[in-house]
């Protein structure tokens, strides 16, 4: 009441007031606050990125904005060096091979685990506790998994007569980045085996019943039925797998280092060693811009793929 | 009868599938409990000889594990304080209006959470050094992880404001509440749960946040148990029963809460992820 009195004399404030107690002000506030901190701590450093990667940087200009201007040198340097073109594979091999074995894992699980006996959910649920773990923990556990001569994989992979002799994952350049997939599809399966669940439990029921009164056997169903249903679920779980499996950091820190010699360097990595190995902040910046514009593709193709599914 | 066999074989099928799944989880806790020496035998046992508990009072001592965990719980809370804060009133505006605007925020928001943490580290960090932020490195890695995680609450927690009527604070209003009592009397108590759900996901990212904390924080006595454990590791290391140790003490509460919350918790997250 106080406070109504003392703001008589001011009919302008007064109505911000309540405009922001009681009218669009109070909307405008709510969502203004959290987007201007996200492009304060997001959007402006992928512009300050961008900005850095035609600069010239050193030690001594770090703390500076306005840096000597150089063009497209970094990038050229960038594509000139030894290691770019196969960081760049292993990178496209890495994501690939990740979401291929996500997705088909999960997908198998999902479908397994969509006959709804009891105990499904809960159990169902159960696996997803690779997701929430820690990535430096599941790296941690792989890298102990993974070892040469006394990691239980190879053990396991002798004794049932698969190899025979041990391999050494994590020091052999023609195992380091697929120690780095094996132990990324573990973690990601459950992810994308929930999200392909929800997907599936939203298929009606009535008509696999009336495509088997038809005579469809089980693979004319899951391709007929099952596949085109889940277009957009599919699109969505891909796309997110892109954005998750280009975000995977933790897992190289933890496993190989992007060792031995680069063999399982992915760019993502790389990005973080230029800058904070090497010191060479600007080439850091170069790999990052090169790679957030990557990931943005993938980012429209998402936001394409759940649209999709909420118009339906 | 053969109805009720089925079941009981696809319960069996789905146990063992589960088991096999977890293996590594079940790996880290069966070399925490080995012995030294043990950890080295061929074959390796596949259940420990004899369970040696003292291991973990023993690496919590000598890795001053009590520090490492103390910094992942304020730099965890912190950011589970600040992206609540910000993100839910942004949830609850996104989800109650359909608009060229909200569509545009939307999509900015959906963008933002796609940007990796290893990629943004570079020009947040050399911004953060030049404003003089690193001085203070956890609430550093606070800011920046906020930025990294507070598009995803927002899709979460949006989630469950749509699935709340809009006729129920209709109803308040036309009670003569103001929009502020409507959202805070109505709304927020509706959506309690699903607030609740998805600050519980930011809290174990963040408790388990990696790269922001590694590049900030030089400090090693502000440094959370995700460096840590980094740190731990070596590249010659041999304890690995001491390191699988200290990944027990490290995890273990997260999948307890994990376990308890379940079921919520993924409910909560096919909500938010596909809609």
């Amino acid at each position: 009441m106080r406070s109504r009195r003392l703001l008589n004399g001011y009919p302008k404030m007064k109505r911000l007031l309540s405009s922001v107690t009681d009218g669009k002000g109070f909307d405008i506030l709510l969502v203004s606050l959290p987007l201007l901190f996200l492009l304060a701590f997001s959007g402006l450093p992928l512009l300050y990125n961008v900005l850095m990667s035609f600069q010239e940087v050193d030690i001594f200009s770090l703390g500076r904005l306005i840096r000597p201007f150089i063009g497209l040198d970094n990038y050229r340097e960038l594509f000139a060096a030894p290691e770019f073109w196969p960081i760049m594979w292993n990178t496209m091999l890495f994501v690939v091979c990740s979401i291929a074995g996500q997705f088909t894992l999960g997908l198998a699980l999902a479908l397994f685990f969509d006959t709804g006996f009891r105990g499904s959910s809960f159990l169902r649920g159960l696996f997803l506790v690779s997701w929430v773990m820690p990535g430096l923990v599941v790296g941690a556990i792989w890298n102990w998994i993974l070892s040469g001569d006394f990691g239980v994989l190879n053990y396991l992979l002798t004794s049932s007569g698969l190899i025979s002799e041990n391999i050494f994952w994590r020091s052999d350049v023609d195992y380091s980045l697929w120690a780095v997939v094996l132990a990324n599809i573990w973690l990601g399966t459950s992810f994308n085996m929930i999200l392909l669940s929800v997907g599936l439990a939203g298929i009606p029921k009535d008509l696999y019943e009336a495509s088997e009164l038809d005579g469809a056997n089980i693979l004319q169903r899951f391709s007929t039925i099952t596949l085109p249903m889940m277009r957009s679920t599919i699109g969505a779980v891909i796309s997110l797998g892109l954005i998750f499996t280009l975000q995977q950091f933790d897992l190289f820190a933890a496993i190989t280092s992007g060792g031995p010699a680069n063999s399982s360097n992915v760019a993502q990595y790389w990005a973080w060693e230029l800058s904070f190995r090497q010191y060479d902040f600007a080439k850091g910046a170069t790999v990052s811009t090169l790679m957030i514009i990557t990931v943005m593709i993938a980012a429209v193709l998402y936001v394409r793929s759940t649209r999709h599914e909420v118009r339906i | 009868m053969s109805a009720t066999r089925h079941t009981r074989l696809l319960l069996f099928a789905a146990i063992l599938l589960g088991a096999i799944y977890l293996f590594p989880l079940y790996w880290m806790y069966a070399t925490a409990l080995k012995s030294g020496s043990e950890i080295f035998a061929y074959p390796p046992t596949f259940i420990p000889r004899g369970l040696d508990f003292g291991i973990f009072a023993e690496v919590w001592a000598t890795r001053d594990m009590g520090r490492f965990i103390w910094n992942s719980l304020v730099i965890a809370t912190g950011s589970m304080a600040l992206v609540a804060l910000l993100g839910t009133g942004c949830a609850y505006v996104l989800a109650r209006y359909r608009n060229v605007w909200i569509d545009i925020a939307l999509f900015l928001v959906l963008m933002l959470q796609v940007l990796p943490a290893s990629l943004m580290i570079t020009p947040i960090f050399v911004g953060f050094s030049a404003l003089g932020l690193l001085d203070f490195p956890r609430f550093a890695v606070m800011l920046a992880f906020t930025a990294k995680a507070m598009p995803f609450f927002v899709i979460l927690v949006r989630a469950t404001f749509m699935s709340i009527p809009a006729e129920l604070e209709e109803a308040a209003l036309v009670d003569g509440n103001s929009r502020i009592g409507a959202f805070a009397l109505i709304a927020l108590p509706l959506a309690r749960n699903g607030i609740l759900v998805s600050a519980i996901l930011i809290f174990m990212q963040a408790f388990g946040e990696f790269v922001y904390s590694k590049s900030m924080i030089q400090d090693v006595t502000l440094q959370p148990a995700s460096v840590g454990l980094n740190g731990f590791m070596g590249p010659n290391t041999v304890e690995w029963n001491k390191i699988m140790a200290y990944a027990t003490i490290y995890v273990t509460p997260i999948l307890a809460a994990f376990v308890l919350l379940q079921q919520r918790i993924v409910s909560g997250l096919t909500s938010g992820a596909l809609k």
